[in-house]
């Protein structure tokens, strides 16, 4: 039993990370520019897609297939940004409706490229790590330690550096930052596509563990956007805690209450969190 | 007793913003409450108006204990603020806001009975109007009345926020800042439709640092600084306490 | 009268286009259109009117469409007797949700994640719930609605005799919504979308206001979720997705938000869409995507705000 519930919370964990980069993206996005993205789970479908394309497609060594599909995506994300989000900022009804639209095209484009029959990349890094009570496949251990250090090394460029520390004043007082100099458009573009590059990193990371289809975003991005809410918008080590907590909270809930309402285990966490400490667990900026 | 507060009291965080204040009003009469910025007499009002909780101490009107009432409880009891920094409905029309604040006036009139305007938009409609008029005439404001909120001078956007208040038919009207930002004309006119509500009998409480203003208009002042009830009594009185003079100008005046 | 003849005279034509018009392709799309109208019309009630985004009406029109079949299928009602309850049930739902949402202060932004929350839990308890709903497979529905005529009852089958109906249906919603919504209710419901603080200071209990909006319109959803399965003959999970909800929302903004019928004309467009566009099912997403995406960039106030001159009454 203890096996189990080990076993099911490591698991949890693992994708926490993973919801947790989403998360990141979404807070990031909103902080600077005043909308959700809702499109993240779309651009980690192309970052999926494309890493899958380049390994078994093209045969480019996995390793190398990341960073190109994580620049492919934000690519597209520039291409998003210049074309529609710059028209949004800090109108968060337009903002969604512009990312759903968006979600459709993306999706569209990639079903006329890929179709819907599911693709699976090849087992990259077979084999487990034992670690006597419980086994942890050796791919997704390096999934979650790639995507911890993203997080963390974004953390610590946000609090480090003068670009990461601007970017933090100009998301308390956006006039202040642009009187102090603070490239503001910039700052917003770079902040755009940042996400879309991490969503990316989570798509082509995601390929190698599961089967791939067009719309493996959605539930993501919902998780993303969950996890980031449940954290407190605005912080950055909170999308990564809130992620994680909130893969705890399915696995677990899972593993005592009926499976197929693992969903809902973290809704209705979410739901206490919203009601009862509306700021989220870790505080809020704005 | 009309309205009274005792030992009144409200901490923000570390913060004391009002200490132990206490005072009455009586019905009828116009109170001013002086202060320099910072003394604490917009958080006093907020604190009369329902916005904030108090830490200490206890409201009661009209032997009635307010305890933490939200705003439109109040205003149904009969005590209406206007807002420091006019609050307003961006898009639409000086009528149309004098409208909206007729709600209280047509839930007093026809009570659960209004669903029944639902079905026929003509019964007790025509008198509404008639008495948008009268608040808009009073006000000063006809001639602006189809104009968009968004585009009116500083001086009409108050007056507008007090033609609402009037709307609602307040027993304790409750004034923040009034004359702020007003030209002389302005303040003139702002000067003649309130003694117009007192002789109506409506209960007045004017904050404002505008010292002139209230000394004429007022009947009692009270004086506060640094969240503390520091003087009371007519106007004149109260302006020559030499802590007064102290609070406002710096000690070396006194 | 004369305004009550204008209106009157602006339905009339809808009424004589089965009598001309033979097509079924284009009475379908009326049909789906006047239906997922009532949908629209509702949902408008709570956003456009009252400024709340909610994201539980594609639940509503969801369990609306289980507790008609499953009233009538287990309770032995008829179809408007169930669809009475199913309106019930969705109000009583609503009153909780919305209780605790509004009592909660959640605005905006959070006021939508958290309807979103409840709506993607009632879809995995219809979802689950095998023994009732059939979950993902949906129920196929046999029965029809029937009226009663002088000479006895007939079932309603057919696309004309659902154009009729559906029709009267949207008529009565965009009566009644429009009748809200130019009364002191409708002005409270504005001044809270507006400004709710300063709404709050003149007396108007916003709680309570957001409150009746959120159920009135669910309640229209859930009308709409009777007509909508008993047509289409099928329901299924899928009624309470988040997909739906967006639809909704799209329909809003797309015709107009500041107008009765706005929505109408947002939801013509998206039951069209696919028919008009004679492509691959990939490329009407495409399509489906770009009209989004331009239309609120471009058109703003949607549709409705091209051709409407003046902006619309308090």
């Amino acid at each position: 039993m203890l096996q189990l519930v080990v076993g099911q919370l490591l698991n949890g964990v693992i994708i926490g990370t993973l919801y947790g980069i989403i998360a990141l993206g979404v807070t990031l996005t909103f902080g600077i520019t005043g909308i959700v993205n809702f499109a993240l789970g779309a651009f980690m479908a192309i970052g999926a897609y494309v890493g899958w394309y380049l390994t078994d497609g093209l045969g480019i060594a996995y390793p190398a297939a990341i960073p190109l599909a994580v620049c492919a995506t934000a690519l597209m994300g520039l291409l998003a940004d210049q074309t529609l989000f710059r028209f949004t900022r800090n109108n968060l009804i337009n903002g969604l409706i512009v990312s759903i639209g968006l979600i459709s095209v993306i999706e569209s484009v990639l079903l006329m490229l890929w179709t819907t029959t599911p693709k699976n990349m090849h087992y990259v890094l077979p084999g487990v790590i034992d670690f006597g009570w419980f086994i942890v496949p050796r791919m997704k251990g390096v999934v979650f330690l790639v995507l911890l250090a993203v997080i963390l090394a974004t953390y610590a460029a946000l609090t480090r550096t003068w670009t990461g520390r601007a970017a933090y004043a100009y998301a308390q007082a956006p006039e202040a930052a642009l009187l102090m100099g603070v490239r503001t458009r910039l700052l917003e573009t770079g902040v755009v596509v940042y996400s879309t590059a991490l969503a990316g990193l989570g798509g082509a990371l995601y390929a190698s563990l599961y089967s791939l289809e067009v719309s493996l975003g959605s539930s993501y991005i919902l998780k993303g956007v969950e996890a980031a809410i449940l954290a407190g918008i605005g912080s950055v080590m909170g999308s990564l805690m809130g992620g994680i907590l909130l893969g705890v909270t399915e696995a677990v809930g899972s593993i005592f209450f009926p499976q197929a309402y693992r969903d809902a285990y973290g809704l209705v966490f979410l739901v206490l969190v919203l009601l009862f400490r509306p700021a989220g667990l870790f505080g809020a900026r704005r | 007793m009309f309205f009274e507060i005792e030992g009144l009291t409200k901490r923000f965080g570390g913060l004391t913003a009002v200490a132990d204040v206490s005072f009455a009003i009586a019905q009828g009469e116009i109170v001013g409450v002086f202060g320099p910025n910072g003394s604490g007499k917009t958080t006093l009002l907020n604190l009369i108006a329902g916005i904030y909780a108090p830490s200490e101490g206890r409201l009661v009107f009209k032997d009635r204990k307010l305890a933490g009432a939200k705003p439109h409880e109040l205003a149904a009891l009969g005590i209406v603020k206007t807002f420091q920094n006019p609050q307003l409905f961006a898009e639409l029309s000086v009528a149309e806001h004098v409208l909206i604040a007729a709600h209280l006036k047509l839930k007093r009139a026809l009570g659960a009975g209004r669903i029944a305007t639902l079905f026929n938009r003509h019964l007790h409609e025509h008198s509404l109007s008639a008495e948008v008029e009268r608040v808009l005439a009073l006000c000063r404001l006809r001639e602006i009345r189809d104009e968009r909120a968004a585009s009116l001078s500083y001086g009409n956007e108050k007056m507008l926020g007090v033609a609402m208040a009037l709307m609602c038919e307040p027993e304790l009207l409750l004034l923040d800042e009034p004359a702020t930002g007003l030209g002389e004309d302005e303040i003139k006119n702002l000067d003649e439709v309130l003694r117009a509500l007192r002789a109506h009998g409506t209960t007045l409480c004017i904050i404002d640092h505008k010292v002139g203003f209230l000394s004429t208009l007022a009947d009692r002042a009270i004086a506060m600084h640094h969240g503390s009830k520091i003087a009371e009594g007519p106007p004149a009185e109260v302006l020559e306490n030499p802590d007064v003079v102290a609070a406002y100008l710096g000690r070396g005046h006194a | 009268m004369k305004p009550a003849m204008k209106v009157v005279l602006a339905w009339l034509p809808l009424f004589l286009v089965p009598l001309v018009l033979h097509n079924e392709v284009v009475l379908t799309i009326l049909v789906f259109t006047f239906i997922l109208g009532i949908l629209a019309v509702s949902f408008n009630l709570i956003f456009g009117y009252t400024g709340q985004l909610s994201m539980f009406h594609a639940a509503a029109f969801g369990i609306a469409a289980y507790a008609t079949h499953l009233s009538m299928a287990h309770l032995g009602v008829s179809f408007w007797i169930g669809m009475a309850l199913a309106v019930l049930v969705v109000s009583a739902l609503s009153l909780v949700v919305g209780t605790i949402c509004f009592r909660f202060k959640l605005k905006e932004f959070y006021f939508a994640i958290v309807t979103l929350a409840f709506s993607e839990m009632a879809r995995l308890v219809i979802l689950n719930w095998g023994s009732f709903t059939n979950g993902s497979l949906g129920i196929n529905l046999n029965s029809k609605p029937t009226l009663w005529l002088p000479g006895g009852s007939i079932p309603v089958e057919g696309t004309r005799m659902w154009y009729y109906l559906s029709l009267t249906a949207l008529i009565a919603t965009v009566a009644v919504v429009t009748r809200v919504v130019h009364s002191w209710m409708g002005r409270a419901f504005a001044a809270i979308r507006i400004n709710d603080e300063l709404a709050d200071t003149l007396g108007i209990d916003v709680f309570r206001y957001k409150l009746v909006s959120f159920a009135i319109g669910n309640a229209g959803a859930a009308v709409a979720g009777a007509l909508y399965a008993f047509y289409l003959s099928y329901i299924e999970p899928g009624y309470l997705s988040i997909e739906q909800s967006l639809a909704i929302v799209a329909m809003a903004l797309l015709g107009g938000r500041d107008w009765v019928v706005g929505p109408i004309v947002g939801a013509l467009i998206l039951t069209a869409l696919p028919h008009v566009i004679e492509l691959s099912a990939e490329a009407r997403i495409l399509v489906y995507g770009l009209i989004l995406i331009v239309t609120i960039l471009a058109l703003p106030r949607g549709i409705a705000g091209v051709f409407a001159r003046r902006r619309r009454v308090l």
